[in-house]
Formats: C-alpha cells, sequence, structure tokens
C-alpha cells in the first residue's frame, strides 16, 4: 500500500525542511564545487547550508508550532542568517513559502503548491536584475510543476513534492543551456542544485527514507551537454578587477527595502536588497564599500557586516578547480579550426584550443602563449597537421614547462591520440601512449584541387573534388561521395569499427545526409557518426578506426 | 578447526561457486519502488537489469541488517569457534557496519569473529576472498588469516567498461569520472575503483577496443583473475577466453556484476579484476 498524505502539520513542515537542512549539509563541499566565477558567491554550498542551519535554529525556538508559525520563524531566521548571493536568495523563498501558508495551521497539496508560487515570484522581485539558469529559475520550474501536478486533481502531498522534486533536477540540468558561464564550465548552476537539494531531503523525509539520507550523499545533477570548447585564454591585460563582495544585516525602524535598492542600483553589481521595516539584509559587488556602509549607517545599526576582497576568492577559486581536476596534472593543448572540432577537442578534454591548421598555421609564440597561460607545468601538443609540428616543438625551448609534442599529422590523429589519454599516467607515459594511438586510425581528407595537376597518371583539373589517405592523394572524382567511396574501398573495411565524418564549413547539408547513409548501407558493420566539424578547406576529414 | 569465512553478495561470489569454495554469502537488498529483494535470491540478475532499463525509478539498494550475519554467524558456531568476515568497502556500503554490529548479538559464545574492510567491491572483493579461503583450507589460524586477507584486498585491482556513464551520473556516484561526461563523439569510458569512488582511466570508440583495453590492462604478474559482466556474457566469456590464453596457468574466475552495483554501471558493462601475486 502506498502511503498517502493528504496534508502536513507545522512540525511536520519544521521536521521535513530540518531532515532537507541535514542532506544539503552533506553536500556542500560539492555545491562549492560548482561554482563558476564570476557568478556571485565563491562557496554557494557552504553559504546555503549556513543560512539554512540559521533558518532551522529559528524554527525550533518558535513557540507557534502551527504551519504559519514556523515558515514565519523560517522567513525569520534565514534573514538574520543568509550568507551569500545565494543565502539571500533562499531566504526569500522562505519569506514567500511563509506569504503562502499564512493563516494555515496544517496545509494540504493546494496550499504547497500556492506556497511555492509565492516562494518563486517574492525571490524574483528581491533580485534587481534577475538571471535565468540560476536558483530563481529552479524555483519557478518546480513550483510550476507543483501547480500543474494539483491541478491534475492530485491530492497526495508526497505524490506532488515528487514531480516538483524531479522537475527541479529537470531545471537544474538544463541551467547550462540558459546560462553560458556554467555551458563553457561544463557544471549546472550551484545554488539550483542547492534548491533541488532540500526539495529532494523534504521529500526524501516525507517518505520515510532517513535511514538512507544517513548513509548516502544527494545526487548532483549531472548535464549531459556537450562542453563548450575551453576558451582561448586572454591576455594579461584586460583583467579587470572584481571589487568587494559586501554583505550585511541593517536593523532599525520604518526601514524602506524599495528605496534602498534604488537607492543602490547603480552603486554596483549583483544587488539584492530584502527585508522589512525592521531589519533589511543588503548584498552587493562594488568598486566602493566605504560608500555603501556609510550611507547604510545613517538608516540603522549594521549586523554581520563582511566585506570581501572578490580577487582573491577568485585565486581561492583558481585553487579549487585545480583540485577538482583528476589526478593528472598534465594538459592537452590541440591546433583546430572550426567551430565544430574545437568543441570536439574541447568536449573530450582539451585545456585550450590554438586556432590553426591547412594553410593557416599558427606561429610559436601562439602556441607558446597558450602553453604559458595553461595551468599546468606538463603539457602534451597535438598540432594535428604536419606543417604545424615542427613550430609546436620550438616551444619547448622557450619555455619552463615541460613540453611534449605528439606529432599529429590530422584532426582524427589528434582525436585518437586525445582519447586513450591515460588519467593515471604520468606525463612521459602519456605522451608515449598517445603517440602509440595513432597507427589505430586512417585519415580520409577530401578537398577541391585548387589547380590542374597530374598525379600517378591521373589528370586533375582545378575545382575537382580531390581525396587524401592520411596525407598523400590517392584518389580523385567527380564528386565528393565518389572520392570517398574510392578511399574506403581501398581499405580492409571489415577490420574497421568506427568511421566518424568531420563535416567542413562549406559542407551541403543534402550531401552530407547522402554520403552518411551510403557509407552507412555499403558497411552495415561499422557505426557511422556524423559531426560538424565547421573546418574551413577540406569539405569532409574522415576518420576511420 | 578450520576459520569460517563469510562474505556479502557484493563478491560476486553466488551459485555453484559459493559451495566450490565454501563460504558463506550474506546478500544485500534491491529496492524497486515498494518491492523489496534479497540480492540474487529473490531476483534473478536477468530480471534486475532488464527493469533497470525498462523502468523510470532506479533501484535503490540497502546493507544486509546484523541481523542477518548473526543469523549465519550462529549457524557458523555450531561448528567452528573461528570466524572472518570479509566485507565490501565500507565506503560504498553499510555492509561492514551490520557485519561488526552483528557480533555484539553473539551473548553467551566464546567464537571468535574478526571483520575486515576490504575496500574493493565485485570480483575485486571475491578474488581476495577465494584466495582467503584456500589459506583457511590449510588451516592458518584467525589473526593471521585477517592479515593474509588484509594483504590480498592491497593486492586487488578493477579494470571496467562501461556502455555509457548514464547510470553511474544518474545514481550521483561520477565523481572524479565526470570529466569524461559531455563528449561530442560517442566514447566509452574505462574505469577502476579508487578509494572506493569510480576514476577514469581512459576512453575507447568502440567495446571490442574497450575489451582489448582490458585484455591489456592484465600486466603484472596474475595469481588470480575474474571476469564479469551484467547483461552482455558473449563478451565477458570472449575475454576470458583470450585471457586464458595468454595466462594458460592463472585460474580465470567468471561471474555476474551484482546488481547492486549494476545500478551504477549499467547494462553493457564489462569488468576485469586482477589479483597480483606477492
Amino acid at each position: 500500500m502506498t502511503i498517502q498524505t493528504q496534508t502536513l502539520a507545522g512540525q511536520q513542515l519544521r521536521d521535513m525542511f530540518d531532515a532537507a537542512a541535514s542532506w544539503l549539509e552533506k553536500s556542500s563541499s560539492d555545491i562549492d564545487a560548482l561554482n563558476v566565477f564570476p557568478v556571485p558567491d565563491g562557496d554557494t554550498g557552504t553559504n546555503m547550508m549556513l543560512t539554512m542551519r540559521s533558518t532551522m535554529e529559528e524554527a525550533f525556538r518558535a513557540p507557534d508550532h502551527s504551519a504559519t508559525g514556523v515558515a514565519a520563524a523560517m522567513a525569520r531566521g534565514a534573514l538574520m542568517g543568509a550568507r551569500g548571493n545565494s543565502g539571500v536568495i533562499l531566504s526569500q523563498i522562505w519569506r514567500g513559502l511563509a506569504r503562502g501558508l499564512e493563516g494555515k495551521d496544517d496545509f494540504n497539496a493546494e496550499d504547497l503548491a500556492e506556497a511555492l508560487k509565492q516562494a518563486s515570484e517574492v525571490a524574483y522581485n528581491g533580485v534587481s536584475n534577475p538571471v535565468e539558469g540560476t536558483m530563481l529559475t529552479v524555483i519557478r520550474d518546480a513550483a510550476a510543476a507543483a501547480r500543474k501536478k494539483v491541478d491534475e486533481g492530485v491530492t497526495d502531498i508526497i505524490e506532488v513534492l515528487e514531480t516538483t522534486v524531479e522537475a527541479a533536477a529537470d531545471s537544474v540540468a538544463q541551467t547550462p543551456n540558459l546560462l553560458r558561464v556554467l555551458k563553457d564550465a561544463g557544471v549546472v548552476d550551484a545554488g539550483g542544485q542547492g534548491v533541488y537539494t532540500i526539495l529532494d531531503g523534504a521529500l526524501r523525509y516525507l517518505r520515510g527514507e532517513t535511514e538512507l539520507m544517513r548513509l548516502r550523499k544527494p545526487q548532483i545533477i549531472v548535464s549531459e551537454l556537450p562542453h563548450a570548447a575551453a576558451a582561448p585564454p586572454v591576455s594579461q591585460a584586460d583583467e579587470v578587477p572584481f571589487g568587494y563582495c559586501t554583505e550585511f544585516l541593517l536593523k532599525g525602524e520604518k526601514l524602506d527595502p524599495e528605496a534602498m535598492k534604488k537607492r543602490l542600483l547603480r552603486k554596483g553589481e549583483s544587488l539584492i536588497v530584502v527585508g522589512d521595516d525592521s531589519a533589511v539584509r543588503i548584498h552587493i559587488h562594488t568598486l566602493t564599500p566605504g560608500a555603501i556602509l556609510q550611507y547604510a549607517a545613517k538608516l540603522g545599526t549594521m549586523h554581520q557586516v563582511s566585506v570581501r576582497n572578490m580577487d582573491e576568492q577568485h585565486q581561492d577559486f583558481l585553487e579549487m578547480q585545480k583540485e577538482r581536476q583528476p589526478t593528472t596534472d598534465t594538459a592537452v593543448i590541440a591546433i583546430a579550426s572550426g567551430e565544430g572540432l574545437i568543441d570536439v577537442f574541447g568536449s573530450l578534454g582539451a585545456a585550450a584550443t590554438v586556432p590553426g591548421g591547412q594553410t593557416m598555421n599558427p606561429s610559436t609564440k601562439d602556441i607558446l602563449q597558450v602553453v604559458e597561460a595553461t595551468p599546468s607545468a606538463n603539457v602534451i601538443i597535438l598540432p594535428n597537421n604536419k606543417n604545424i609540428i615542427n613550430t609546436a616543438k620550438q616551444v619547448q625551448e622557450l619555455t619552463e614547462k615541460q613540453v611534449c609534442v605528439v606529432p599529429t599529422r590530422t584532426i582524427p590523429q589528434g582525436v585518437v591520440a586525445l582519447l586513450a589519454f591515460d588519467y593515471e599516467a604520468d606525463f612521459k607515459a602519456n605522451a608515449e601512449i598517445m603517440e602509440k594511438a595513432l597507427s589505430s586510425v586512417v585519415t580520409i581528407e577530401i578537398t577541391q584541387a585548387v589547380r590542374a595537376a597530374k598525379i600517378n597518371g591521373t589528370k586533375i583539373k582545378r575545382k575537382q573534388p580531390i581525396g587524401l589517405m592520411d596525407g598523400e592523394l590517392i584518389a580523385v572524382g567527380d564528386t565528393h561521395l565518389a572520392v570517398i567511396k574510392q578511399l574506403l574501398g581501398r581499405l580492409a573495411m571489415e577490420k574497421y569499427e568506427v568511421v566518424t565524418i568531420y563535416h567542413g564549413a562549406d559542407a551541403d547539408t543534402e550531401e552530407v545526409e547522402t554520403i552518411n547513409r551510403s557509407i552507412a548501407e555499403q558497411y552495415p558493420n561499422v557505426q557511422v557518426e556524423l559531426i560538424k566539424g565547421g573546418q574551413p578547406h577540406y569539405s569532409y576529414i574522415i576518420s576511420v578506426e | 578447526m578450520t576459520v569460517k569465512i563469510v562474505t556479502d553478495t557484493l563478491s560476486d561470489i553466488t551459485g555453484d561457486l559459493t559451495d566450490e569454495i565454501g563460504v558463506n554469502v550474506v546478500p544485500l537488498y534491491v529496492r524497486f519502488g515498494e518491492r523489496i529483494y534479497r540480492d540474487r535470491v529473490d531476483i534473478t540478475s536477468e530480471e534486475f537489469y532488464r527493469r533497470l532499463v525498462t523502468e523510470a525509478v532506479l533501484p535503490s539498494t540497502t546493507q544486509p541488517t546484523p541481523n542477518d550475519f548473526y543469523q549465519v554467524y550462529e549457524q557458523l558456531a555450531e561448528s567452528t569457534d573461528e570466524i572472518l568476515v570479509i566485507t565490501v568497502s565500507s565506503k560504498l556500503s553499510g555492509t561492514f557496519q551490520s557485519a561488526a554490529q552483528a557480533i555484539s548479538m553473539m551473548e553467551g559464545r566464546t567464537t571468535k569473529i574478526e571483520v575486515v574492510d576490504s575496500g574493493c567491491v565485485a570480483m575485486t572483493l571475491g578474488l581476495p576472498v577465494i584466495a582467503t579461503a584456500s589459506q583457511a583450507a590449510n588451516g592458518t589460524g584467525l589473526a593471521e588469516l585477517a592479515e593474509y586477507a588484509r594483504g590480498a584486498c592491497r593486492r586487488t585491482h578493477l579494470v571496467a567498461y562501461f556502455d555509457t556513464l548514464k547510470y553511474l551520473a544518474k545514481g550521483g556516484r561520477i565523481g572524479k569520472a565526470q570529466g569524461l561526461l559531455g563528449s561530442m563523439l560517442s566514447v566509452k569510458p574505462i574505469l577502476t575503483l579508487r578509494e572506493g569512488e569510480m576514476a577514469p582511466l581512459t576512453r575507447v570508440r568502440s567495446k571490442s577496443a574497450g575489451m582489448d583495453y582490458l585484455l591489456n590492462a592484465v600486466a603484472r604478474k596474475p595469481e588470480l583473475l575474474a571476469v564479469e559482466h551484467c547483461t552482455t556474457p558473449e563478451d565477458a566469456d570472449g575475454l576470458a577466453a583470450r585471457l586464458r590464453q595468454a595466462y594458460p596457468d592463472v585460474p580465470i574466475y567468471r561471474s555476474v556484476i551484482s546488481p547492486v552495483i549494476g545500478t551504477y554501471s549499467g547494462p553493457g558493462a564489462v569488468a576485469v579484476s586482477i589479483l597480483e601475486a606477492e
């Protein structure tokens, strides 16, 4: 028999979020690790956890055990103890929840849906410039899911909350789609993860999974989106100072949060002003914290004043990022051009890419700059072109870092080398493993003849499709497909398993499909993969493994 | 009197193998929704993996209760005065705690019981249990045997091919293998176990490249080997046959990865466990 819960009393409200606070606590360091600077907050998990502690302490102190009493106490505790951007927004969520539960001794599914809706609205209102892809989006999506379930006629609170938690998880997984910095870093939003964890903890408590909660840790949502390629390193000159993260609680009489918000709007970034006429919490990133504090001092008394240098936080963040990396201190740098190819290398773990390739060879200096900007002491370079190998080797002489060039002559060779990277092997061993892997791939490159010529007795007309196999020009034909077929026909295809087609910037969509189908039909034993490489010059680069 | 050996089902010692080496295996629990099953007692591996793929809710798993261990200890106490328990890594499950707690339930018995936290799982736990059982048969005493078991656990490695990281990610156990997610090409991860967490070794493009990697992963001199599968016995059989050719003198065990672990590995995974010679 399924357990049905139609209503919850104030004490259950308190206990479920108390369990949720402990659940969040187990995950706080994992959530910290999701941070992406310069998204505000260096330590979202810790901030949310501390805010939840204060929230629940107040809830346990509350003399009124009704739902409205507990929720109001939670909102008060959260406001008093909010830490960081995420903590302040969380306090708004509790404030909205309290508003939604006002006047209720206990609450049902309908009330819960309404309270979550209020929570989402109040959270949005507290932020001067709401950003999507953050905890705001997650609470809104969660609230909408609860509403929908209730509208379908469901009255079981657990069932409604299950849908809510699922929607929160999906929303968290979507955050990288909404916020570019998350996508670049390949993580989900930390604050959103925190909101999901709290809701999940509350649900698990109601389901009676306390034993499991003791042993397990909350799940960190993973986005299955491809990571964006590592951004090209910025030069030292355009480093912008982040300023000071300034936070405090202002107590006084007849305080006017709206007026304060207007007044502070132009003083910095990430402004949040929340509270009521007796207590207001302010959070802002500013270059002039002194001016903010002076203004506030005139309005009331300041408590829990915190001014932190975000440039220092940034340094700490970089250190922490390093610790998160797998146990290897070897970075791989690939040379490639074409958005798709750059993304492929990024998604497979290349630390950076240097733009370049056929007819656009990068200089030694170009490569050196990227090597120096990489945080690792050991760097493996994949030139991915025979004309770049020597240029890359020059770098070894010019840097203090240990640099090894794995002589990849084509993009497919670069990809198999990067794939073979062994996370537990050291620098030297990895360079060997990667070089050894090169023989496992055959590269086919399709381009057009730039002029008429005669090769191996075959006449080639200008602009005619021609095909190279491992760098050697050996096929010519009237269409790209004909050339590809000729080249594949020379291989003992029964020995190969995966054919990856990277189509170039100028490739025709219909032709790409025809080629894909034709290869799949002719060689049913191979798996054909199609990737938009976007490379110039080569209409197709094909890897046969 | 020889020391009796107890382990749990996460050792992947089940069926005929249990009787062959003479150990007692305590099952963990698997929960699908509201039904609870004893690992490979009430639910077969086949049934489990079929439901893993088709059902929306991921199963959850629970350690055996102290009472489960107590029942086994009581029964063994009739015929021996020394018991050695080797459990799955305490980082992965509370089984070690249950086994240890059960000792205090043995009132009025003088049976000596020692519980070893293997730090291992699957056949990486199974192989040390098998090696320890044959030591016990030689008449080794409890203290020395426990030391031997700890040493054997340190000598084992796991190298696993996963068809997908989806289940590891869903189960919240992705750990350091997270870097392998999000690839634009379809790649298959090769993983190992480090301090109770799956850690990445490398990636391959195809299953057969994965099987080649597992074959070559057996580098140093092995004393025992094991090959396991989740849903693809033919892959594991093929790999075992190649290993037999390469290491004709080494015993090679074939088993099935526990559904408890299968929750994280997903179907299609194949694992090699290696117990290195001393």
